[in-house]
Parts: C-alpha cells; sequence; structure tokens
C-alpha cells in the first residue's frame, strides 16, 4: 500500500487516533465486542445512553427488521450510574481507545445530577448528551426539538463536568442548523448527528404495530442519505466538529461523511450485523486513503466538490 | 477477526425444513446443546441482520443447523450452495444442563432441533431418555422423523409422537403425554412456540419437576448488546437478553403472564 495513511483526528480536544467510533446503543460496555474486533483499534467507544437510575426499557418486540434498516424501541435499558461507574467503566478505562459516555436524562436538573455523579470517574474522555429524550418537565417533547432546551441541557452537562461535551442531535426536526448553532454557542465542543429517524412498521394481517412501542428509531443503510445531508448542512453552519453516523457499513461510507464535513464517524447498526465492523470500516477508510492518494484522512474532511 | 463458516452441504429433510452442514471448528468445539449460532447470508443490507440458529449437533468440525423456512432470511439461507461462506459467529448463550438420569425432552415443531442434540448427549451419558415431539401433522416431515427415529433407536432414546391432525402417534397437543412421563422425570427439557412452553413450564412445576426452557426472540446483535431479544421476568420484574441469560432458562425465572 505504500506509504501508511495517517488516521489521527482531533474532535474538538480530543485526539482519536482514527475517525472511527463505534455508535451508542449498539456496542453496549464495550466488553461484548471483545470477542470480534481489537477494541484498542478503534478511535473510541461510545457507551450505551447511560441515566442516573437503572431503568428496564420498553416491553417486547423492541426490534423488527426493515429494508435496508432496522427500527428498534429498546426503551434507553441501561444498568444506571453507579454499576456503569463500578462494573462497566474500569474495563474501558484500560482500553487505548478513547471513551465517551452518552447520557440519558427526563429533565435539565437530571442532566446536571448524572454529570456530577460522573464527575472525576477515570477512563471518561468525553460526554455525548442524547437530546432525542423526552423532557418531562417541557411536556414530554423531546428536548432535541427546540434550541433553547438543547442551549439549556448543554449547559447543565457543561457545568458540572470537567470534561468535552458533545451533543446528538436528532433528525427528526425540520432544520437540524438553529439547534446546532444553540449547541455550540452553549459550549458543546463537537456534535454527532444524526440519531435514529422516527418510524413505524405494520403487520398488516394482524393488524398491529410490529413494535410494542409503536414507534421505533429507524437505523442502517436506509438512513445514511438523511445523515449525510445532515452533516453537510450542520457543518458547513458551525465553527465546532460534526461526528457523522447513520448507515455506515463500509469504510467507503465513512469517506463519504468525512467528505459531507464530518471529523470523525460512529459505526452503529453494522455491529449487529458483523460484530467486527468498527475495526473493519477503520481498516477499510484507511485503504480507501491509500487507493485515492490520500496521505491524511483529514484531507477528506469537508473536501466535498459542489 | 470476521468470523466464517464454510457450508459443506444443505440437504431438504421435510417440508421447508433444511439440514445445513457447516465447517467451523472453533465454534464445533466450544458448542453444547442449546447454544446458538448468528447465521448471516448477505453481505450487503437486506437482508441487514444475522439470524440465530440453535446448535442441532456437532461431529468433529462440523456445525450441524436444522431450520425450517419462516421468512426472508431462511429463504435465502436455503439457497446457499456447498462451498460458500457464511458470516457465523458463536456459540452464544448458555445450553441445556445435562446433568441428570431421566429427562423428559418436550420439542413442538422445530424446536426439535436443539433439544435432539441434548437428547443424543445426555444418552450416551447413559441418561434414559424419553422426548415427546409434537408437531401440526406429519405429513412432508417423513424424511426427518425417519431420521429421528432411526438414531433414537440406535442411541436407545424413547421417541413419541403427537399430531393435531392425527397423522402421526397419539392426537392432540404434545403436552397430553406430560402428565404420565413426568411422573419418572428428574428434568424437563423444552423448546417450541411460546404458548407450548407455558403449559409445559406449568405442567412441570405442578408435578415438582425442574424445567428448562429454550426460548426464541427476534435478536439482532447475538452478544448482549442490541438488548432487543429480551423477555419479561419473575421475580423483581424486568427483562432478561435471550441472548446473555438465555436461550436457554429455567422455567421460574419467566413471567409466562407477560410474555
Amino acid at each position: 500500500m505504500g506509504t501508511k495513511v495517517k488516521t489521527a483526528v482531533k474532535v474538538g480536544s480530543l485526539e482519536l487516533a482514527n475517525p472511527v467510533l463505534a455508535a451508542s446503543g449498539t456496542f453496549g460496555y464495550g466488553r461484548e465486542f471483545a470477542k470480534y474486533l481489537d477494541l484498542n483499534r478503534l478511535g473510541g467507544v461510545v457507551t450505551k445512553g447511560l441515566s442516573l437510575e437503572p431503568r428496564d426499557g420498553n416491553p417486547p418486540p423492541r426490534i423488527v427488521e426493515t429494508a435496508a434498516g432496522m427500527l428498534n424501541a429498546i426503551g434507553l435499558a441501561n444498568v444506571g450510574a453507579e454499576v456503569f461507574l463500578e462494573e462497566k467503566l474500569p474495563f474501558l478505562a484500560a482500553l487505548d481507545c478513547k471513551v465517551v459516555v452518552n447520557l440519558y436524562a427526563e429533565g435539565i436538573d437530571q442532566f446536571a445530577g448524572l454529570a456530577e455523579r460522573l464527575r472525576g470517574a477515570e477512563g471518561i474522555d468525553a460526554l455525548e448528551i442524547n437530546v432525542s429524550c423526552p423532557n418531562v418537565k417541557g411536556g414530554g417533547v423531546a428536548f432535541g426539538v427546540d434550541p433553547i432546551s438543547v442551549a439549556a441541557v448543554t449547559r447543565a452537562v457543561r457545568e458540572n463536568s470537567d470534561l468535552p461535551v458533545w451533543v446528538k442531535l436528532t433528525p427528526n426536526v425540520t432544520d437540524p442548523v438553529p439547534i446546532a448553532l444553540a449547541a455550540q454557542k452553549a459550549g458543546a465542543e463537537a456534535l454527532s448527528l444524526i440519531n435514529t429517524i422516527m418510524g413505524m412498521a405494520i403487520d398488516a394481517r394482524r393488524r398491529t404495530p410490529r413494535l410494542a412501542n409503536v414507534m421505533g428509531g429507524l437505523s442502517g443503510p436506509a438512513i445514511k442519505p438523511v445523515g449525510l445531508r445532515m452533516v453537510h448542512l450542520v457543518s458547513r453552519a458551525v465553527d465546532i466538529p460534526v461526528v457523522g453516523l447513520g448507515g455506515i457499513m463500509t469504510g467507503e461510507d465513512a469517506a463519504e461523511y468525512l467528505l459531507a464535513g464530518a471529523t470523525a464517524v460512529q459505526v452503529g447498526t453494522a455491529s449487529f450485523g458483523d460484530p467486527s465492523s468498527c475495526q473493519r470500516v477503520a481498516d477499510e477508510l484507511a485503504q480507501f486513503c491509500a487507493q485515492e492518494g490520500v496521505a491524511d484522512v483529514n484531507e477528506l474532511v469537508g473536501a466535498l466538490k459542489t | 477477526m470476521r468470523k466464517y463458516a464454510k457450508v459443506v452441504s444443505q440437504e431438504p429433510v421435510g417440508a421447508g425444513v433444511f439440514l445445513l452442514r457447516l465447517e467451523a471448528p472453533a465454534v464445533a468445539a466450544a458448542t453444547s446443546p442449546g447454544t446458538f449460532v448468528m447465521l448471516r447470508v448477505s453481505g450487503g443490507p437486506e437482508p441487514l441482520l444475522a439470524r440465530p440458529f440453535s446448535v442441532h449437533g456437532a461431529e468433529g468440525d462440523h456445525l450441524l443447523i436444522l431450520y425450517q423456512v419462516v421468512g426472508r432470511g431462511t429463504e435465502m439461507l436455503s439457497r446457499v450452495e456447498p462451498g460458500r461462506e457464511l458470516a457465523c459467529w458463536g456459540p452464544l448463550g448458555n445450553g441445556f444442563n445435562l446433568d441428570c438420569q431421566r429427562p423428559l425432552l418436550v420439542a413442538g415443531g422445530m424446536g426439535v432441533a436443539p433439544l435432539w442434540f441434548a437428547a443424543r448427549a445426555m444418552a450416551e451419558r447413559g441418561a434414559e431418555v424419553s422426548v415427546l415431539f409434537g408437531l401440526a401433522g406429519a405429513g412432508g416431515y417423513s424424511e426427518l422423523l425417519a431420521v429421528l427415529q432411526d438414531q433414537a433407536e440406535a442411541g436407545k432414546i424413547s421417541l413419541s409422537f403427537t399430531t393435531e391432525d392425527g397423522s402421526l402417534g397419539e392426537k392432540g397437543l404434545v403436552t397430553h403425554l406430560m402428565p404420565q412421563a413426568l411422573e419418572r422425570a428428574d428434568r424437563v427439557l423444552a423448546c417450541g412456540p411460546p404458548a407450548m412452553l407455558k403449559a409445559v413450564a406449568s405442567l412441570a412445576a405442578e408435578a415438582e419437576v425442574a424445567c428448562q426452557v429454550s426460548l426464541e426472540a427476534p435478536m439482532a446483535c447475538g452478544v448482549g448488546a442490541c438488548l432487543g431479544c429480551v423477555v419479561p421476568a419473575v421475580p423483581g420484574g424486568g427483562y432478561l437478553r435471550v441472548c446473555q441469560e438465555g436461550p436457554v432458562l429455567g422455567a421460574a425465572r419467566v413471567d409466562w403472564e407477560r410474555l
């Protein structure tokens, strides 16, 4: 392959060995995939959405396969902050790759409390706020659809943490740009996008929804065009790095996200169909660069010709 | 570290039922009755996910999978030719506890796939194995049934059938044969549709015989990350992951009312 491609990227203050992270909710707490890939060769791992208290999640069926994708309504089932810190984080902390903890809460105060609970924990490199959760005090509407709420949550987490804060934006909005700008102004160091797109699947013979929760989040290759567009729009509007995700299955998919303006990418649903996906995508991206005469992966970032 | 299995052969053994033989030395060496593997036929987005399959047997480097075509993934699998490599990871999950003397195995339909692996393993260890196998009807399954009958005879396994249409063995549901069979049993192992498993669990509990069930659920990853394959648990509520805490669970751990 000739000279080695430079793969390191900087997402705000965080330096990643390569641009590929495992996406939240698709990679457990990392250990689940240790048999299938070398976790030390990933850019980073974003952990399953964490809440202060443990959550059981939604009743089954929670997942259904759809055309080139899947719907999920897991309901943010997770072990809670205490078990995470005691049982899950030590394994992650020993890895070479960066550890980003995805945060879930249903109120501004709860977000602040969760950030405070994680303060000082060894092995966490950044926090990623999931703003797709319902704001219970705000009438249950997702934080992520309102720039003022996104700014308030971002500020609350920042004020209660010394770690870089990323905000994971929802695609279920008319225009992501004002929300992205609000997060930036409130001190987000990076933006992750996109989260899943709300959808539904129906069993016509039984006349029932295929998910017990009726609605769920669509992921997989079906949503890649939506993710690319939103990364393209947002990365041009903000001054902070964008982490692109949505339907990345191959190194070439990752390259498309970098060209659209992402500094790094996350691989999600692909890990379900092939548990070695994250490492494979990182390897394939380096091969893509070598084949295309790209010496440094950063040359691709935002290099889309329009 | 992508994991593959090579198709050695694939034979139709009944209506929409296939016996797939894979070369997968590491999986075959590590598997035990009740564990499962994830198999993915496509390399592309359709279908996107792998499918879980219980292991039907292991012979040297070979892994046997007995399955019925139920949808798109299994339909594609039924068309794969020898020599083809499939993404395959496992063995996954917890298997059956085989440590008993007079096990009663209750199979509904393709639930026979993992139970037959358990039956042969326990008979080899000298247990007195009884298998009750319930089917809607025997029509179309003559080849599979003949193979099972031959293996039962060779392995000293007692095999009884029930069919809902009366085409083989006793007419009715497989649970009708249980009360009598339970008198001698020191453990029940069961696999089949949820309604059958619920009835089996209830009969075993009444007779105070320990019971393990093997459950099935829609599953994306098989490794405990997606949290898609859960079943309701007791005591204390919450859920158990079929891929991690299961697929074989003590019947008393499952909340049958919420399942």
